[in-house]
């Protein structure tokens, strides 16, 4: 007899081998999809280049510290692409009643959704992330130390269990009333601005981007971490943040499920 | 006036069909908030207390990213976004049945989502601007309110062309989606729209300068800001009929050998 968590990893690993094939099928498009997610991401490296040729530092952060902000978003924010790329569809499986056969399968229907679809594109662009990140890292003055780089992973992880929640509440808006399109993108776009260190913005969006919609402990508070800049107070709001994100999203989830009657099968 | 107001009507029914989701519509706008808010801020980051930035004043730099949010929803918001899926799924049949030229039909789509996400471009910019108490720059030479209006109205017409015509690549296949993803991607940052581009090395700009991006958003808001002189304006405006002329030449060749190959699968 199976466990249950290998059941769950079998299901996942077919789910990959279904959306890989499916973007291998479309080469032309997925190879422009690729090809565009990476000059985004390379646009925004010449910028800061660009910048740090005339200017020596940004609110105090020099170019190989910004850099590591800059990473850390294309970090978490493609991590929580690869993995829950389904919940983009989600709208249209419950308008054409794909929800309701998942829910009638053996399996937690919010894992089943979240991973619809896992995006081999996400996975191929995390390549070049994950190096950089890594060379910013040996490249920042001083040395990092094993306890920082720890927390590092720690709180990359910890944004990444927030943007899960910020994606279940997404779902969960999605089976309420059918509108996700749009909620979803408002998300990435309000992720957009942890591309720079949080304390460039007023006092009042700080507020918001680390307690409303917690963009800067996603992004900002891993970097904060790995320059020795986070204490210990940060890194257990961060924590807490999650916590009860991850909480309220349950309690969301399942609220938009016991009201759900079906919208078409 | 039978003829024009066909495509009079087009624009209203475009119109409604936009604000059909108001909710969508409102949450599709906020997406351009967000880029409006971390390029401000960053910019005046950038700023600090200095008096201006890469030759830039306060005043204009601070513009320019204003001006940015404007000239995004004018020049580069778009309803051809949907030409290729039309053309895929056999849908612009019903299109050339119909006593309407397919292009004039699309410029009066283009129409309404320009007119509606530039109103709500200007009211986003507005209320941002004064929240923010931003100093603006205003100008104060004849010839920016001759070049400017002329050059913005290169720029629309550029860009939808370029967008007509990049539409057109789905007579060919039906996976254009990726590479137009990309292409956009590309033009936005040429020209302009996320930084002007003057903050790179001059090889980036001279390579640039010979494409026709810049010529969307840069240079019609540098002629603005009057940080451009009489002969760089008279050039920007004839690279703008340069590649619209170009650009025009090409949608007429692939609009026809498209024609040819159509075969309004789906349908």
């Amino acid at each position: 007899m199976r466990s249950r968590g290998k059941t769950y990893l079998h299901v996942w690993w077919n789910l990959c081998e279904m959306s890989f094939a499916s973007q291998l099928s479309t080469r032309m498009a997925s190879v422009g999809y690729l090809a565009g997610k990476l000059v985004r991401f390379t646009f925004f490296l010449v910028f800061l280049f660009a910048i740090f040729q005339k200017i020596p530092h940004l609110h105090g952060y020099t170019l190989p510290e910004v850099v590591l902000f800059f990473m850390t978003f294309n970090l978490v924010d493609v991590l929580a692409q690869f993995f829950f790329r389904g919940i983009y569809g989600i709208k249209a499986m419950v308008r054409d009643g794909g929800f309701d056969r998942i829910l009638g399968q053996p399996i937690n229907p919010l894992f089943r959704v979240s991973f619809e679809t896992v995006d081999l594109l996400d996975l191929l662009t995390l390549i070049p992330i994950l190096a950089l990140t890594y060379w910013t890292l040996a490249k920042l003055p001083g040395s990092l130390t094993l306890s920082r780089s720890f927390l590092y992973i720690i709180l990359v992880g910890n944004g990444v269990v927030i943007a899960f929640a910020i994606h279940v509440f997404v779902a969960a808006l999605a089976v309420s009333t059918q509108e996700s399109d749009n909620t979803i993108w408002v998300y990435r776009d309000l992720m957009a601005l942890g591309r720079f260190p949080v304390n460039i913005y007023a006092e009042t969006v700080r507020v918001i981007l680390t307690y409303l919609v917690p963009v800067a402990v996603m992004t900002s508070f891993p970097a904060q971490a790995a320059l020795g800049l986070l204490s210990l107070k940060g890194i257990v709001s961060a924590l807490a943040i999650a916590a009860l994100f991850l909480g309220l999203s349950r309690l969301a989830w399942r609220a938009a499920l016991r009201r759900y009657t079906s919208v078409s099968s | 006036m039978i003829g024009r107001s066909k495509y009079v009507a087009v624009v209203k029914i475009a119109w409604q069909r936009e604000l059909e989701e108001r909710l969508s519509f409102i949450l599709s706008r906020s997406r351009g908030l967000a880029v409006l808010f971390s390029l401000y801020f960053l910019w005046s980051a950038l700023l600090g207390s200095q008096a201006s930035v890469f030759q830039y004043s306060r005043r204009q730099i601070l513009t320019y990213v204003l001006g940015m949010s404007i000239l995004r929803a004018l020049v580069l918001g778009s309803a051809t976004d949907n030409l290729p899926s039309e053309i895929v799924h056999g849908q612009l049949s019903d299109l050339l049945l119909r006593p309407i030229r397919p292009i004039g039909y699309w410029a009066a789509r283009d129409v309404a989502v320009k007119g509606l996400q530039l109103g709500s471009a200007v009211v986003e910019v507005a209320v941002f601007a004064l929240a923010a108490s931003t100093p603006l720059y205003l100008p104060d030479r004849l010839l920016t309110v001759v070049a400017f209006p002329a050059s913005l109205a290169g720029a629309i017409v550029l860009s939808f062309v370029m967008s007509y015509g990049l539409g057109l690549a789905a007579f060919w296949t039906s996976q254009s989606g990726g590479p137009r993803f990309c292409f956009e991607l590309i033009l936005e940052f040429c020209a302009g729209a996320y930084f002007p581009i003057d903050v790179l090395s001059s090889g980036w700009q001279a390579f640039f300068s010979v494409l026709p991006f810049p010529y969307l958003i840069f240079y019609p808001l540098n002629i603005y800001l009057e940080r451009v002189g009489p002969a760089v304006i008279a050039r920007a405006l004839c690279m703008q009929a340069i590649w619209i002329g170009v650009v025009w030449i090409v949608v007429n060749v692939a609009w026809r050998r498209g024609m040819r190959t159509y075969a309004a699968e789906g349908v």
